[in-house]
């Protein structure tokens, strides 16, 4: 069985780092042949440094890398064709599916949200006028969706790290950073965001330390402003208060995993890293991609009524208060101390959550259910 | 061709050759996700029905339809019977009605369109604005007198919908067909 996924970056590395996942995932665990397109090879170098950005064709972890031009080669398709996030393929592509016989699977994969409306349109067709059939795929966090990204050996992998404080340790010395002792560890990776100077505020003033971890990225910025002091670069280390500030280079994806593990909070953007601190089961706070016309509040607020269901009413206010006031760059001082009230049972309901989704199917498997039940 | 976004329900889409009328129409934006509209079909030759999703942007090819206006006549079952100028009459099944069935009321004057396939009427348009009337509504709650306030309601045929909480039982109100969402106070009709 052969696929062709193609990603086209949009802009940062949400796109390219939700169907590498998938292509990887694919091979390695459903033994598919499959061929990933990708317009822009230097943002995916970013999270696969692997890849050369150089090279037409070239193969990484048994997945075929194509730089996808504008100027098309024809080539025979694929019997599956994902589109990621709607993005448009060739015209000779999509004339070349029309006219292969067996016609191939043709899927929209979609971003990831927990609106209701998702359940009602994923797995539906949508039927062309060429004779193709191409269905909506909607990941999501229920079972009427097509589920979350997960490696089957996630979970185990994930538990066999916080366990063993070896690991961990080589994982620091890996990143060059030492852990100080007894601090809390938070995670860093977010938008430009306003919001930022009022929570590191609360961080510094507190009693007991913070460690902020910040791999580089669009946050630095504000960080950096923050500190007052000159540019920030990976491997800097600065001190204010109670908070002691580590810049990281920018991670891969694995190493941003065994971040994510790390740490007692991770604050994370977009969706490909607002999924993998799901999976952390660690307390986090997401910045959503804001949206012209603010179209985003309702698919933040469409998660967080799901993710907080079972959670008493004073932990449930703390963390819709928080999440708000970092998306809507407002100060964070009062929610931050009210998040702080409600810790334990914000940290023990953020595994929960990861294990109750984990229980469920995974999206790479109910792609490949899908395309078999479509035979 | 327009775009799935232009087309609404009562027009017709020709689809790798099928004839599809587009019972229903929902367009959802939200967050990253491209813009969608889900639409319910009946294929005008075989009479099934799917539903389907399409970028908001993706293009369809819309059929030109003929168009008479018709009033609503009366019901026997299982057809919707609408009659022209000339007194010609039209049925109509609750299937083919299913955007317009809620605003159905025996007595109606509302003037709509009978919509034509290939000589066969396939649907009815209603006007964009029909006033009916409310019979029965639970009182004020809150004294509002903004209309921003809304509240359930019941028309004659059961329907419910959302009116200004200053609404009373046997107001009569504008409703927005292509909404179904509920405009104003209204006189009633002569």
């Amino acid at each position: 069985m052969k696929w062709d996924i193609f990603c086209s970056v949009v802009d940062n590395f949400g796109d390219i780092g939700v169907t590498w996942r998938l292509a990887r995932q694919l091979v390695a665990e459903h033994a598919v042949a499959v061929r990933l397109w990708v317009d822009d090879l230097s943002a995916f170098a970013r999270i696969c440094p692997a890849v050369d950005p150089r090279l037409d064709s070239q193969v990484q972890h048994g997945v075929a890398i194509h730089a996808w031009h504008g100027q098309w080669t024809a080539i025979e398709p694929g019997d599956v064709v994902v589109e990621g996030f709607a993005c448009h393929l060739p015209d000779a592509y999509v004339a070349a599916m029309a006219a292969r016989e067996p016609k191939p699977l043709w899927l929209n994969l979609e971003y990831l949200s927990a609106e209701k409306w998702v359940g009602g349109c994923h797995g539906l067709p949508s039927m062309q006028s060429n004779g193709l059939q191409k269905y909506f795929f909607f990941p999501g966090f229920t079972g009427q969706t097509g589920g979350l990204l997960r490696e089957t050996g996630l979970m185990a992998e994930r538990h066999a790290f916080q366990a063993d404080a070896g690991t961990a340790a080589r994982f620091w010395r890996e990143l060059a950073v030492e852990p100080v002792a007894g601090a809390r560890l938070i995670s860093l990776f977010a938008y430009e965001n306003a919001a930022l100077g009022s929570w590191l505020d609360g961080l510094a003033a507190m009693q007991s330390t913070t460690q902020l971890l910040v791999p580089e990225g669009r946050i630095l910025k504000d960080v950096e402003r923050w500190l007052g002091g000159p540019q920030l670069r990976a491997g800097d280390c600065r001190v204010r208060g109670q908070l002691q500030v580590n810049v990281l280079p920018f991670l891969e994806q694995s190493q941003y995993d065994r971040l994510l593990w790390s740490c007692d909070f991770n604050a994370v953007r977009g969706e490909d890293s607002f999924l993998r601190a799901q999976w952390a089961g660690r307390p986090m706070l997401w910045h959503i991609y804001p949206q012209e016309e603010g179209a985003h509040w309702d698919k933040l607020d469409a998660f967080l009524q799901l993710y907080s269901q079972g959670l008493s009413a004073p932990a449930r206010e703390a963390l819709l208060a928080l999440w708000r006031d970092w998306n809507g760059g407002q100060m964070m001082t009062q929610s931050w101390s009210l998040w702080q009230e409600q810790a334990e049972e914000l940290t023990v309901h953020a595994e929960k959550w990861c294990l109750e989704q984990a229980s469920r199917t995974d999206l790479a498997a109910a792609l490949v259910q899908f395309q078999q039940n479509w035979i | 061709m327009k775009t799935a976004q232009e087309m609404k329900p009562n027009s017709v889409a020709l689809i790798d050759g099928q004839p599809w009328l587009i019972q229903k129409a929902e367009f959802t934006k939200s967050g990253r996700n491209s813009a969608i509209v889900k639409m319910k079909l009946r294929n005008l030759l075989t009479g099934s029905s799917t539903e389907t999703v399409y970028k908001a942007d993706d293009k369809l090819e819309p059929v030109i339809l003929d168009r008479i206006d018709v009033t609503y006549s009366y019901y026997s079952e299982p057809n919707y019977v609408f009659m022209d100028e000339e007194f010609n009459q039209y049925e109509l099944n609750k299937e083919d009605l299913e955007s317009v069935l809620p605003y159905i009321v025996d007595g109606m004057t509302d003037v709509c369109e009978a919509v034509f396939f290939e000589g066969k009427v396939v649907s009815v348009d209603l006007p964009t604005t029909i006033v009916r009337q409310i019979t029965y509504t639970e009182g004020s709650a809150r004294g509002d007198t903004s209309g921003k306030v809304m509240k359930p309601a019941k028309l004659s045929n059961g329907t419910e919908v959302k009116v200004a909480d200053f609404c009373e039982i046997d107001d009569w109100i504008e409703i927005d067909t292509r909404t179904g969402e509920y405009k104003s106070r209204a006189k009633a009709p002569v």
